[in-house]
């Protein structure tokens, strides 16, 4: 039982064309309902530290918004959200990552950059030495579009990772000011003949909440880790089938790391057709395949890298959903999962907490 | 069109004239933007020109500029308006005579397939 005393869990969805939620008393039963943002992509949401809900929304023609509820039924639409100057060449298309650290609430952008807002989102901030770092000339975009779509906090005062798609991973010590490039061990991606230390492809980060500086690293190029904050990464893919894949999280409680492997870069599908998860309980020395009662043939679903996401209850509820619009379940840390009973759009993105 | 650029909304407000009733037309919003505006997709607006008719729209509910308007100034790039059926991409500016009952709708420019 989770120290919150909840024995039920929610869940936001969001997905290709609006947002889902999905609760459950037990984590065994569920219920979805939705669409809201009917229409949007939902790109990223976040719980906020006092209580409210932030959900990222996109379209194609309108553009960005963050819309916010207190009571989990009405929206929102914030007065003001991260923005470009006005008659430069950036556009602000789309959010791909919120995260709130020592009062200061952070949003991750596509085309690439990162916001701050001081105030709860009342008012924001570019972090103009990530947004204007002297290797910006050489970011290029993966296939997933230039984004910033991984923030991750240090124990230290001011120190703080982001991770861009086909760019990699920096890192500031100095609360924003200057950053840099960590992806030192990580094979490059797309080499930049000016730029050295950039054109690596990140998709998911995660980090031991035993030691902020242990990280953990789904790459275009493999399976990573670091144990000095990213200065140094080392390849671990015991066990996996294939390096490639998207997202990577870690149970708080337990430590045990999930990822789901893709086959290859160029194919992008489950191995042999299988939609299987693999867990690691030993820091990434070895992974195991943790995938009781998941589709074991005949599936070819991606899962993205915002669409996986744990609980961090007792015992951990894991979930993620798919690019083929399903939606997977377990109560008890990937022991054995729920394939819930859903045909959801292209699912983007899943946020998971004890209720 | 060169020369359509995005009306700024607190400059062109604080021009209108103070005295004088002006012409009032009404803004048709998509369904899409419903989110913007808490449900509203019909909003009466008023001005001299269509600039200024814009400009009261983006005063009245300023979470419609970012999905209408880009960090160009301009419209984004699918967003279409029409003012009594004309579109704005044909004009040479937004600077046209708004008259009483004028239709001004705002839609999107992709189709799908």
């Amino acid at each position: 039982m989770t120290g919150s005393g909840a024995a039920g869990a929610r869940l936001l969805i969001g997905t290709a064309k609006g947002g889902f939620w999905a609760t459950s008393r037990d984590r065994r039963s569920w219920r979805v309902r939705g669409p809201f943002f009917k229409g949007w992509k939902v790109t990223t949401a976040l719980r906020l530290q006092d209580g409210r809900v932030m959900a990222a929304v996109a379209s194609d023609v309108y553009g960005p918004a963050l819309q916010v509820t207190s009571d989990l039924e009405t929206w929102e639409q914030l007065p003001a959200a991260p923005a470009y100057a006005e008659g430069g060449s950036r556009r602000l298309r789309e959010i791909w990552k919120l995260a709130e650290n020592a009062g200061v609430l952070y949003a991750g952008v596509q085309d690439a950059g990162l916001f701050a807002s001081d105030d709860g989102g009342g008012a924001w901030r570019a972090v103009e030495g990530l947004n204007e770092h002297p290797t910006r000339g050489g970011w290029m975009p993966g296939a997933g579009g230039l984004c910033c779509h991984a923030l991750l906090f240090g124990r230290r005062p001011g120190r703080m990772w982001c991770g861009i798609s086909a760019v990699g991973v920096f890192r500031t010590d100095d609360g924003g000011e200057t950053w840099t490039p960590k992806n030192e061990g990580v094979p490059i991606a797309i080499a930049d003949k000016e730029h050295k230390g950039i054109g690596a492809c990140v998709h998911g980060l995660a980090q031991d909440p035993g030691d902020p500086d242990r990280l953990f690293r789904q790459d275009h190029m493999g399976m990573f880790r670091s144990g000095n904050g990213g200065d140094r990464w080392e390849r671990n893919e015991d066990g996996l089938p294939s390096g490639f894949g998207f997202p990577i999280v870690v149970d708080r409680r337990t430590k045990a790391l999930f990822a789901i492997p893709q086959e290859s870069d160029q194919r992008r599908l489950p191995p042999e057709g299988a939609l299987r998860v693999f867990r690691s309980t030993d820091g990434g020395d070895s992974w195991h395949s943790a995938s009781a009662g998941l589709p074991s043939r005949d599936f070819y679903g991606t899962v993205l890298r915002g669409a996986m996401a744990v609980d961090d209850m007792e015992p951990g509820g894991v979930y993620f959903g798919t690019s083929a619009g399903t939606l997977h379940a377990s109560a008890d840390g990937g022991g054995s999962w729920t394939n819930l009973d859903v045909a959801l759009p292209r699912v983007l993105h899943v946020s998971a907490w004890p209720e | 069109m060169a020369g359509v650029t995005e009306p700024a909304a607190g400059a062109d407000v604080s021009s209108r004239p103070r005295s004088g009733r002006l012409p009032t037309a009404r803004v048709s919003l998509p369904s899409l933007l419903e989110t913007a505006t808490g449900g509203v997709r019909e909003i009466a607006v008023s001005g001299r020109t269509l600039r200024e008719a814009l400009a009261d729209l983006l005063a009245q509910e300023p979470r419609l500029r970012p999905h209408l308007f880009d960090e160009t100034g301009g419209l984004r790039e699918h967003v279409l308006c029409f003012h009594n059926g004309t579109n704005t991409r044909w004009l040479k500016d937004w600077e046209g005579a708004l008259a009483d009952g004028d239709a001004i709708l705002f839609m999107q420019a992709v189709s799908g397939g």
